[in-house]
């Protein structure tokens, strides 16, 4: 009965933020909804046993989305400031009224047809459990990911990389200056804070990449980790914006995807079928590369420039 | 070795793709080169290893379906590939002048031209409907910044527009998989026909229809179209090319293969096909006006994808062998005469500055061979002999006459009319004579017209070759038609 | 079907309704791609509580879908806010509307 009210609050305060979310005041308290949605979502998913998701939304779902929204409201604010908008925050009644009619339709229909459907593994998913012994880890997911479904997760590692390509073709033509530094004398305390929250985020990330193999955690949640301790060194004015992306960085940018590849590749001249794991340790070489590559690639797309590097 | 084939057409371009990210001219081009020049080798072996041993499949990692990801090569799929080599391979060679490598905006340009290769590979191989999605999204997010390469204000607004809702298409196509998961316990394309046959709840119809919506979507079907006229025409020559000839046509695929290879023939679900066709003949008619009506060469052309995609689905309920016949032609024989067009309005562009029906006069003295490119794609569009336009639209008006369609038969007439009518525009305003004054030959003069010239005709003598070179082609074709199309 | 289950199941219907009444409605385009995570994350809360996710460790399958949705979902949010950055710098307007001029 506990359980079930506990369930029930988070179910509650999904709904209501979400709400907020959509009609909050301004933009920003929008954002700050939609933050703390995924804060909730967080619990949800550790509600439905699903710790590996909890770790992945808190990180990647609240935590950079929240910092991308957020940076970019500031940028877009600091820009509208120059040519000044007037904007309405919703479209007319009109439209409202229809627009919510059929939203409401299609919650009916869509909470009708996924009551009628089982709520238990189906076939694909059993057979993963059964075979899992086969991949050499013991945590389902990190087998799913890596292994059966291997193909998703280098597609997907593709996916990053177009958005940070495709990020430096919209951004290419902005002035210098466009990461918002810090806006006012900083307080001395930051510096130890950073001196011990830096290298703590790095030490999660590595024990999130070796748990992954066992327990709940893995490149996803391990690469977010150790992004979000780049945020901060930028917030913090740590590391500012080059000219230029450097070589190392090309290569980290690319090394999830070409070692997940390279690997893969590997087998088929011994007769093996393409993505076909040689053995554990493989898993955790791509799994390393896929969290450096992550990392990098989050903290230049919120720093919104070519390339990193220390301030002087 | 056949199956190697399959992972060379998709991870030759992505490890490509790789390489141009690296900083040296040699990566670039290496890249490039290994990406792009080596898909139309594969696709020789690959062509007469479907002759010889039909449709395979291939278990990624050696985990058979439905736990692990399979990919699945038919004549079909096979045709699609051909496209965006071929396609793709002559607009590439189209940009490589403008985006050259050791340039800022060759950096920018060649990672994602091969990203884009290789996610529509990767789509029109995968046998799994998650993987599509994931597929999906990797063509969106490759495309959309090259259409915002152009930079100006239009381009970068219709980059927004569609990216937000191609965003929402995949997650509108995203939740018809999650119910489609749950409800049959695979992601299989052609697994979950089975189980598909054997259950009846209201969970597989809503997600099939969600599926359309989100496929509708992308695809830029009449009435959910508004976002593409303005992302092609903005685009950058080659990149609107690929965009109406290879990207727009990904959704279109993945219709035809879930309503004709995944849908049990007699799912209710079946009966949206006539709905996909009276929004094809409506796309068919408003395309072809809108088209009439557009004031920019580029302009007219995007609106003309509008038209021709209608002819895509007007094909669904007719299921002949002629029908397929017809929309694989189509398929063809639009990319290739669609490119050509989209490429010779870049160049046409380039030389007079504007793109504007009202600035171009005098283009056979001024871009003489841009123009005949133009005037040739225009031909297969119309649907003129003996260009494979016009054997598309003769097959497609062949299978209506067959199935008793008169309805049809009159849209046909109508779209084939609209299209001549903005064709004849086109050439119209470009043979104009209003300023006496004898112009030079852009395009003679200089070797680099001619050359970019040279690409643009290259597709639309393909697409005329087309309609000469049928038989062979067709030949394959049949062998690939769906269960229930390939009675005589 | 359980009790927790069919809370949740709701929950993620009414996400994603609200996901698409924000979508069409919002006029400024972070909204709406707060609107587009919303639905983004209602889906994913569907796929675990349909596989299983309120009686005991849920479909592993469904789980790595989700991972993977979720990576994809910051790789487009990324990129568009870049995007909007950068219509922000060219057009002078953080808003689609009114339309371009055609």
């Amino acid at each position: 009965m506990i359980a079930l009210t506990i369930d029930a609050i988070i179910a509650i305060g999904i709904v209501w933020l979400a709400l907020q979310t959509v009609r909050g005041a301004n933009v920003f308290s929008a954002i700050i909804m939609f933050i703390v949605f995924g804060l909730i979502m967080s619990l949800a998913w550790a509600r439905l046993h699903a710790p590996d998701l909890a770790l992945a939304e808190a990180a990647i779902g609240a935590g950079i989305t929240g910092a991308l929204l957020l940076v970019t409201w500031r940028r877009v604010h600091v820009l509208e400031g120059r040519t000044p908008q007037v904007g309405m925050a919703a479209r007319s009644l009109w439209l409202t009224l229809p627009t919510a009619l059929a939203a409401a339709l299609l919650i009916a229909s869509l909470g009708w047809v996924a009551l009628t459907l089982p709520a238990e593994p189906a076939t694909a998913g059993e057979l993963a459990w059964q075979r899992l012994p086969e991949m050499g880890v013991s945590n389902p997911v990190t087998g799913v990911l890596l292994g059966f479904r291997a193909y998703d997760t280098l597609l997907e590692m593709a996916v990053l990389l177009a958005a940070w390509l495709g990020a430096r073709v919209v951004a290419s033509e902005l002035r210098p200056g466009a990461l918002p530094g810090p806006a006012h004398e900083e307080v001395p305390l930051v510096g130890a804070l950073l001196s011990l929250v830096v290298p703590i985020s790095l030490l999660v990330a590595v024990y999130l990449l070796q748990a992954g193999g066992s327990a709940p955690g893995g490149a996803f949640q391990g690469g977010a980790v150790l992004a979000a301790g780049g945020v901060l060194l930028c917030l913090t004015g740590r590391l500012e914006s080059a000219d230029q992306t450097s070589l190392i960085e090309r290569i980290v940018l690319i090394l999830g995807l070409a070692v997940f590849s390279s690997v893969g590749l590997m087998m088929l001249p011994l007769g093996e079928p393409m993505l076909a794991m040689p053995g554990v340790w493989a898993i955790y070489l791509i799994e390393t590369a896929l969290l450096l590559s992550i990392a990098l690639t989050l903290v230049l797309l919120f720093a919104a420039a070519p390339g990193l590097r220390r301030s002087s | 070795m056949p199956s190697e084939l399959l992972i060379g057409l998709i991870f030759l371009p992505l490890l490509g793709a790789c390489l141009t990210v690296l900083p040296w001219r040699w990566s670039t081009r290496l890249g490039v080169f290994a990406g792009l020049v080596s898909l139309p080798v594969l696709l020789v072996a690959l062509t007469l290893a479907v002759i010889r041993e039909g449709a395979w499949y291939y278990s990624l990692g050696g985990w058979t379906a439905p736990l692990g990801i399979r990919l699945f090569v038919d004549p079909l799929a096979l045709l699609m590939l051909w496209m965006v080599a071929i396609i793709g391979g002559v607009a590439a060679a189209h940009a490589w002048h403008d985006f050259r490598p050791g340039t800022p905006e060759g950096a920018r340009f060649w990672p994602l031209w091969l990203l884009l290769t290789a996610a529509m590979n990767a789509l029109f191989l995968s046998a799994d409907l998650f993987n599509l999605y994931v597929c999906l999204e990797l063509v969106t997010l490759a495309a959309i910044p090259l259409i915002a390469m152009a930079g100006t204000a239009t381009s970068i607004r219709a980059a927004m527009r569609y990216l937000l809702l191609a965003l929402l298409a995949s997650l509108v196509y995203l939740l018809g998989v999650a119910l489609l998961y749950n409800a049959t316990g695979t992601l299989d394309l052609y697994l979950m026909t089975q189980t598909l046959a054997a259950s009846d709840g209201p969970a597989t119809s809503l997600a099939f229809a969600l599926i359309a919506v989100g496929l509708l979507l992308k695809g830029a079907v009449f009435p959910l179209h508004v976002w593409l006229p303005n992302a092609h025409a903005s685009a950058p020559g080659p990149v609107s090319a690929v965009l109406s000839a290879l990207v727009v046509k990904t959704a279109v695929y993945l219709v035809y293969r879930l309503w004709l290879w995944t849908l049990p023939a007699e799912d209710p679900m079946q009966g949206a096909v006539e709905l996909f066709a009276v929004l094809g003949a409506a796309a068919l008619i408003y395309g072809g006006i809108l088209a009439l009506l557009q004031e920019r060469l580029k302009l007219v052309i995007a609106y003309s994808t509008v038209a021709q995609l209608g002819y895509l689905l007007l094909v669904l309920p007719l299921a002949s062998v002629t029908a397929w016949q017809a929309a694989s032609y189509q398929l063809l024989s639009h990319g290739l005469a669609k490119a050509a067009m989209f490429l010779a309005a870049a160049n046409i562009l380039h030389a007079v500055g504007s793109d504007r029906l009202a600035d171009l006069e005098r283009l056979d003295q001024r871009t003489p061979l841009s123009l005949f490119a133009l005037a040739l794609g225009g031909v297969s569009i119309m649907g003129l002999p003996p260009s494979g336009g016009f054997l598309a639209k003769w097959l497609l008006l062949e299978a209506a006459w067959q199935e008793g369609r008169w309805l049809l038969l009159f849209v046909l007439v109508l779209g084939s009319l609209l299209a001549a009518g903005y064709v004849f525009r086109i050439l119209a305003a470009a043979l104009r004579r209003a300023d006496p004054t004898e112009a030079e030959d852009a395009e003679g003069t200089s070797p680099i017209g001619r050359r970019q010239a040279g690409y643009a005709l290259l597709l639309a003598l393909l697409a005329l070759l087309a309609g000469f070179g049928a038989a062979p082609i067709l030949e394959v074709i049949d062998a690939g038609a769906p269960a229930g199309w390939s009675a005589p | 079907m359980s009790a927790t289950a069919t809370i949740y199941l709701l929950t993620a219907a009414a996400v994603f309704g609200i996901g698409v009444y924000g979508l069409l409605q919002a006029r400024q385009i972070l909204r709406q791609l707060l609107a587009i995570n919303l639905m983004g994350g209602a889906i994913f809360l569907l796929l675990i509580t349909l596989g299983g996710g309120a009686e005991g460790p849920p479909d592993p399958v469904p789980q790595a879908m989700v991972l993977t949705g979720i990576v994809i979902a910051v790789s487009a949010t990324a990129f568009a806010l870049a995007l909007l950055v950068k219509l922000q710098d060219a057009t002078g307007s953080s808003d689609l509307d009114p339309p371009d001029a055609e």
